[in-house]
This record gives structure tokens, sequence and C-alpha cells, in this order.
């Protein structure tokens, strides 16, 4: 089960989330407590999918490189189509959320597909909202997972850097 | 927090909505807005004070209840309850010292947090808030001696009626009223607000409601006569809420 306290950073486009990715790993946070969400980018001239190869999943698309170079890094990988939202690209262990959430049937009222996998790793109504207006606006979250301790040294870590907003859900 | 956060307006226009930070010029509370992050905490989240008293924090949204404990009886007293644009861990920060005092949300809630250093800090650059800071130090004192005399002084229904008009709007002229912050609590939080127990609450709001002074039911509470509750509490409304 994904811990249900988090930091959450909202970043304006994929280099800087990327960026903040590994820096994080370079401070020695755990990969498996990572995990970034954002819009898988659609254009008629860039055709959008994903497939595996051995034991590596790779994007097509538009920001292959990216999505699969987060991949390679963190555990766990999705690639969704959320009403209201498009497609919905997802990396590390929100993506177990998600699935839980799509399972479970918890989808919560009002609440896409990704918000109810936020909702149940913690994060509030009124918060899951502007998530979710980000990712609609083209940002990207990064989400750490961990407890009261990690998720304060995450936001020092990514307070300093170029992220849009850094907030921090306790339970 | 980043100027350019979508959360940033919204914290500054919190705190100029607050008695605490109202009239403070829009550069000092963006000032503060600026050096705190933001939190939000979920409901039913208790923790003791030596985990909070090393930061400031300032509530947004959502209620917080700071409360001391009996370990042996079980016994609890609330000895504040704080709502949106109040501070806590505020005698932490003029004394530098964790203070035995438990938290609790009541609610879902939303806070600014920045470290003691940098509340003091921001003190120190904006000697304006203590006009408004003094005050609310007084109205807490004021508050804290109302609850020991409360306690020693009063039986249960006095310290009932003064509890509720303690929370009802000082203005208000109608005998009908909404009690702030209070009126959604359970009888058992009530009676922790007084020293009392549930039983006990429970009968005197039936009693009460017989009369017509209240309505009460599960969760809810309203005043449906206000002169005749404050004299209960022994006082005028207005004096019952210095």
């Amino acid at each position: 089960m994904v811990e249900e306290n988090s930091c959450v950073a909202v970043y304006d486009n994929h280099r800087q989330a990327e960026e903040a990715v590994r820096c994080l790993l370079a401070k020695g946070f755990e990969t498996g407590k990572l995990s970034i969400a954002g819009k898988g980018y659609q254009r008629e001239a860039h055709p959008i999918g994903f497939y595996n190869t051995g034991d590596r999943m790779k994007f097509w698309g538009a920001q292959g490189a990216f999505w699969g170079d987060l991949w390679g890094l963190l555990l766990g990988a999705a690639f969704f189509w959320v009403s209201g939202l498009g497609t919905v690209v997802i990396a590390g262990p929100l993506v177990s959320a998600l699935i839980t959430a799509l399972e479970g049937a918890a989808v919560v009222g009002g609440f896409s597909a990704l918000g109810a996998a936020l909702y149940s790793i913690g994060i509030p109504r009124d918060s899951i909202v502007r998530y979710e207006t980000a990712i609609r606006s083209d940002h990207y979250l990064l989400i750490v997972h961990g407890d009261q301790r990690e998720v304060a040294q995450a936001h020092e870590v990514l307070a300093g850097g170029d992220a849009r907003d850094v907030t921090i859900h306790l339970s | 927090m980043n100027p350019a956060s979508a959360f940033f307006e919204e914290s500054a226009r919190c705190l100029k909505q607050s008695s605490l930070f109202s009239g403070l010029v829009a550069s000092a509370i963006e000032d503060i807005v600026t050096r705190c992050r933001r939190e939000t905490w979920k409901r039913r989240r208790q923790l003791p004070m030596e985990e909070t008293w090393q930061r400031f924090h300032i509530l947004l949204s959502g209620r917080v209840r700071l409360s001391r404990s009996n370990p042996e009886s079980g016994r609890m007293i609330t000895l504040f309850l704080l709502g949106p644009g109040e501070p806590f861990c505020i005698f932490s920060l003029l004394d530098g010292k964790a203070h035995e005092v438990m938290l609790e949300t009541l609610d879902d809630v939303t806070l600014l947090s920045l470290p003691m250093s940098e509340a003091r800090l921001w003190l120190d650059e904006h000697p304006e808030f203590n006009r408004k800071l003094l005050p609310y130090l007084g109205e807490q004192m004021c508050s804290l001696a109302g609850l020991a005399s409360d306690l020693a002084l009063h039986d249960t229904e006095t310290r009932l009626a003064r509890l509720i008009l303690r929370h009802v709007d000082a203005n208000t002229t109608d005998q009908h009223a909404t009690p702030r912050l209070i009126n959604d609590l359970s009888h058992e939080f009530l009676a922790e607000m007084i020293g009392s127990v549930r039983v006990v609450v429970n009968r005197q709001l039936q009693h009460w409601k017989q009369e017509g002074i209240v309505d009460a039911h599960r969760g809810h509470l309203e005043v449906e006569a206000l002169q005749e509750l404050a004299r209960r509490a022994e006082e005028q409304p207005h004096k019952a809420l210095a």
C-alpha cells in the first residue's frame, strides 16, 4: 500500500520534473517512493502508445524519451485515457493506487480516476481539484511518498528547485 | 511558497480576512506566505506538541484543538479550539520551548508552516504586526483565565452556557444564533471543553431543548433564546464574550 503522507510538486514542463526526480535520487531518495504524472501530449502528427521490449516498457510518442527514461528509473508505469483529462501517463507507486481505485470501484464522487488515486493516498479534495487542473494545463506532478520526516526532507529539496508549487500532505 | 503557486493568492487572502493578520500591508502578508510551506493534515490527526513546536503554524481552513489529558483517568480538557486565520505553537514562538499540549485536527485542515527562526525574523521585520499580536495574546490569556475560573467557580450549566456564548457573534441582536466553530461538535467534545462528561452535557442540552433555549440534535447546535442563555450564564452576552 502506498504511504499516506506525500509531498507533491507541480512543474511547468517535463524537463523540470525529470531534473527534480534525478535530484531526489541523487540525494538518496528511493525510486520506490517517487511517482510522476502528466498528460501524454497529443497531436495528430504524433501517434502515441507504449509497448514492451523484454523487461522495459517503452513509450511511443512526442515525449517518448522523457517517459521512457522515467519508466526506466521509477517502479510502475501506466498509460490511461482519463475522462476530462485525456491521456495521462504515470510512473511510480501512484500506478498501484490508481489501479486499486479503478478495480475497487472506489472512484470518489466528482473525481477522475487520477483524482481518486490521489484521494486514496491522502490528498484532500480541494488540492485534488488543483492538481487535476494542473495536469489538464499540461503541468506535471511529482509525488514523494513516505513518512513525515521523508516528505519534509523532500520539500526541502523540491522547494529549492523549479517547482511552481510544493505542498506536504500528512495523514 | 512560490508566488507563482496556484495556492499563493488564496493563502494570502485567507490571512487578510483573519482578525490577526487583517490590516497588515499586502507586502507583509505576501512576505510571510512566501516564507511558509503549505501543508494539509487529515481529519483526526493527533500529535503531541513535541512534534510541532519547532515550526509556527497558521490555519487556512478547518479546525484544530489544543488539549491536555490525564493518561491515568483518560480525562481531557480542551484549552483552545482554533479556526481559519488563527496560529498555533504561538507560546513556543514567544518562549522557544515545547509545551505539554496535544494537537488534534477536527477536519481536514490546510495550514501554512514555517520554522520558528523564520517566524521570529518576520516579526522583527514587521513590528507593526505586534499591534495585532498583543491584543490576540491578551484574548488567549483571558480565554485561559476564563476557563480556569469557570472550572473553579461555576456549575456545569453555567459553564456550558458560557462556552456557547463565547462562540456566538458578539454583535448579534437576534434571539437565534449559530455558535461559531462548535455548532457541529459531539456532546463528548463539548464536555471536554468545559471539564465535564458526555452524559451531563447531553442531559443539560436536552433540558434546554425542552425549555426552547437551544435546538440540539446529533451533530448540530443552535441557540433559540439567546437572552435566556445569557441569563443561565449569569451574565450579559457581551460580558460573556469579553
